[in-house]
């Protein structure tokens, strides 16, 4: 090249920058090979960073991973609704069948299962491990008792509330037990769990934004100099905020790897815990770990949440960067 | 090139530059002299658009610098070529990397960067040392690298602000026999010194500063 001129006109038809959207292109990836090696200059800083951020994004995701599969659960229990009804001592089998019987003839139910005070004792020793106790008890404590399971078309709990009420007027029937108070609480704890996660979710992606906006703004007081020089021979903002941006991305990307990590381990060891409450309730029931979709949409939040902590520091930051 | 009509600065409430006007022509050198506080760097920054005027009119490249938006600045300083008193190097990064500054944020790619940075380091006498860091080199070394930062965007302008302040006499006329050779292919160059010894030597145009005031002989600069 040098200042002589023909040889400059000659290079200025072979180095002329290329087009715009090839241009952009390659800058961006420049950006983030460079910005990716920046990140080794201070790994350990960086490490803590992304652990602090990890921490916020594995509290809500735990939570939610486990309140949606509780709220699953519930919806299981919901459909096995019924109602006890626990016979008078004097009642005999014969009429406790009888009644039964009669039961099943209502349109308002679907299914009523008998069982007598003889059997409910065989159960109930069987499943509580009392059978020491249960034994040597010289008289049967335990009522017979027939279990209803309402009709389809009466299964909300209005229809539920009535049924029980006309049965409780039976003189036979001492005591009538409908689960949907459980069932009620249940629903209202898990909406109190849900809304109580989404506030901390909130507050948590907040506090993801703070962490990546204070990260960014003291790399970009590291890097004063280097950003003062860049003005001086015209870099523009964008070319500025760029690899900080991409620091963002970056940081939002390791967090949730070690969130993702941190939610499989946790998964595994409550498994057993579980599995055994699980098995106590005649359940099955297992807690899941991450989806890959669950694990898709934790990287793309923690990015996002990250690169938008960025930009919204980046700017204001190095307006406030000017060479004097 | 450059023309100043009417130009005032005040901060606060101290006049640094007092009714300025010059003109530097196209491909013309010339020195801007005067002891330190009499308005140099700031007749240097309002051509950086690193400040505004308080009132008058700074015309670069036939562009009056008023017009321009603070998102139009950058593009304004690439066509400027800066050379500072203390070089301004970025320590961390190698010599080549440094002088690639300007061409990386123009959007060369890096086969073309490449061929121009070490065009530059070889007309600044530097092109063996672009792989190591500038702590390494001598203070005129490190000088002659801004130098080479300066040129590599081929400049129609060069502004230097001191720069053989930190050298010594023999260095600092190797470095102005380099600004004479950019000038000589057309490049206008504008160099600020205190350094009378040298400049005098030199059959260059001086403007000289005096409280914010032009003064001094009248030279072809003054209208």
């Amino acid at each position: 090249m040098a200042f002589s001129k023909p040889q400059a006109a000659q290079n200025a038809s072979r180095s002329q920058p290329e087009n715009h959207s090839t241009r952009w292109l390659r800058e961006h990836k420049e950006v983030v090979v460079s910005s990716w090696w920046q990140l080794w200059k201070t790994p350990f800083t960086n490490l803590l960073t992304w652990l602090t951020l990890a921490i916020a994004l594995t509290l809500p995701t735990a939570l939610l991973l486990l309140l949606s599969q509780a709220q699953h659960l519930g919806q299981q229990v919901n459909q096995s609704n019924h109602i006890s009804l626990f016979l008078a001592p004097y009642v005999s089998l014969e009429q406790g069948q009888l009644i039964t019987n009669k039961l099943v003839l209502r349109r308002d139910i679907a299914k009523a299962t008998y069982i007598s005070a003889e059997q409910a004792l065989i159960d109930f020793k069987a499943s509580s491990g009392l059978e020491d106790i249960l034994t040597s008890l010289t008289e049967n404590p335990i009522p017979a008792t027939i279990i209803i399971e309402p009709a389809e078309a009466f299964l909300d709990s209005t229809a539920i509330a009535k049924l029980a009420q006309q049965l409780r007027q039976q003189e036979q029937i001492d005591q009538v037990l409908v689960d949907m108070a459980w069932l009620d609480r249940l629903q209202a704890l898990l909406e109190t769990s849900q809304r109580f996660t989404y506030s901390l979710a909130i507050l948590l992606a907040l506090g993801v934004l703070l962490v990546v906006g204070n990260t960014v703004r003291l790399q970009i007081e590291s890097r004063k100099q280097e950003i003062l020089v860049i003005k001086l021979v015209g870099g523009t903002d964008a070319y500025l905020r760029r690899p900080f941006l991409y620091a963002g991305f970056w940081a939002g990307l390791f967090a949730a790897l070690i969130a993702g990590v941190i939610l499989q381990l946790g998964t595994s060891y409550l498994q057993p815990s579980i599995l055994l409450l699980a098995q106590s309730y005649q359940s099955d029931w297992q807690l899941k770990g991450l989806s890959w979709m669950g694990g898709l949409i934790l990287v793309i939040t923690s990015c996002g949440l990250s690169v938008l902590g960025a930009s919204l520091t980046v700017g204001r930051q190095l307006r406030l960067i000017e060479p004097k | 090139m450059i023309r100043f009509e009417q130009v005032n600065k005040k901060y606060h409430d101290k006049n640094a530059l007092v009714n300025t006007n010059f003109h530097l022509k196209r491909g013309d050198m010339a020195f801007l002299t005067g002891h330190s506080g009499a308005g140099k760097s700031t007749l240097l920054k309002l051509i950086m658009l690193m400040e505004r005027p308080s009132s008058g009119k700074v015309i670069v490249d036939r562009q009056d610098l008023s017009q321009l938006k603070r998102t139009q600045v950058p593009a304004h300083r690439r066509k400027i070529g800066l050379v500072f008193q203390n070089h301004q190097l970025l320590m961390d990064y190698s010599v080549f990397d440094n002088v690639a500054l300007p061409l990386k944020i123009s959007g060369y790619n890096e086969r073309d960067s490449g061929r121009r940075v070490r065009a530059a380091l070889d007309k600044v006498g530097l092109l063996d040392k672009e792989r190591l860091l500038p702590q390494v080199l001598s203070s005129g070394e490190q000088q002659r690298v801004g130098i080479a930062r300066a040129i590599v965007n081929k400049p129609k302008l060069i502004l230097a602000d001191e720069p053989t302040g930190n050298l010594d006499p023999a260095l600092s006329t190797e470095i102005m026999r380099l600004f004479q050779q950019f000038n000589q292919v057309g490049v206008s160059v504008l160099i600020a010194s205190h350094d009378l010894g040298l400049i005098q030597r030199l059959p260059h145009p001086v403007i000289q500063l005096d409280q914010g005031r032009i003064s001094g002989p009248p030279s072809v600069m003054r209208q």
